[in-house]
């Protein structure tokens, strides 16, 4: 693949959706200090548990 | 598998926990739309995916390996392994790389006891 089609931004540093973080009508730097704390830090993975038993 | 997995306090193998979402994650082939996905498009993502993981990682030291796991169901899904040349490399990665996003997901990252690929299973 040609380097010239990387030209994309890369996906790391990419923030949530601002609605993802509790108390979202607080400044950007607020939303930034609990992003560490949400509770939803797991990820769902669709079908992860379906085989788990 | 218990998934009690043991977490070294060093190691040059470090594990970025489902790092990768394949396009079709929800039903295999399809997107979230439902719309039929093309190998292509796939494989493109996969990729772009790699080469983003690749010049992150590069920052931190000389990569030995890199593993992506691209699977879907239903373990170890979209995890990422990184062995790095140096054990400090990997610390250095890993300091660095906690508490980070990529694509609006947090990066969970652990040091991983794997040190050869070949022999590595998850019992």
């Amino acid at each position: 693949r040609s380097r010239s089609k990387s030209k994309r931004i890369s996906g790391f540093d990419m923030a949530p959706p601002a609605a993802m973080i509790p108390n979202a009508t607080a400044s950007a730097a607020a939303a930034a200090a609990v992003a560490g704390q949400m509770p939803g830090t797991t990820p769902t993975i669709p079908g992860m548990f379906t085989n788990m038993f | 598998c218990s998934r009690l997995h043991t977490k070294p306090s060093i190691s040059p193998t470090l594990l970025l926990s489902n790092m990768y979402q394949r396009p079709d994650m929800i039903t295999p082939g399809v997107d979230a739309q439902g719309q039929p996905i093309d190998p292509k498009t796939m494989q493109e993502h996969f990729e772009d995916f790699y080469e983003d993981l690749f010049e992150e990682l590069r920052k931190y030291g000389e990569i030995e390996s890199l593993n992506v796991c691209d699977n879907l169901a239903d373990h170890m899904v979209g995890n990422v392994y990184v062995q790095f040349r140096e054990e400090e490399h990997a610390a250095n990665a890993l300091k660095n790389l906690t508490g980070r996003y990529y694509a609006g997901r947090p990066i969970i990252i652990d040091f991983s006891p794997v040190t050869d690929f070949r022999e590595a299973t998850c019992r």
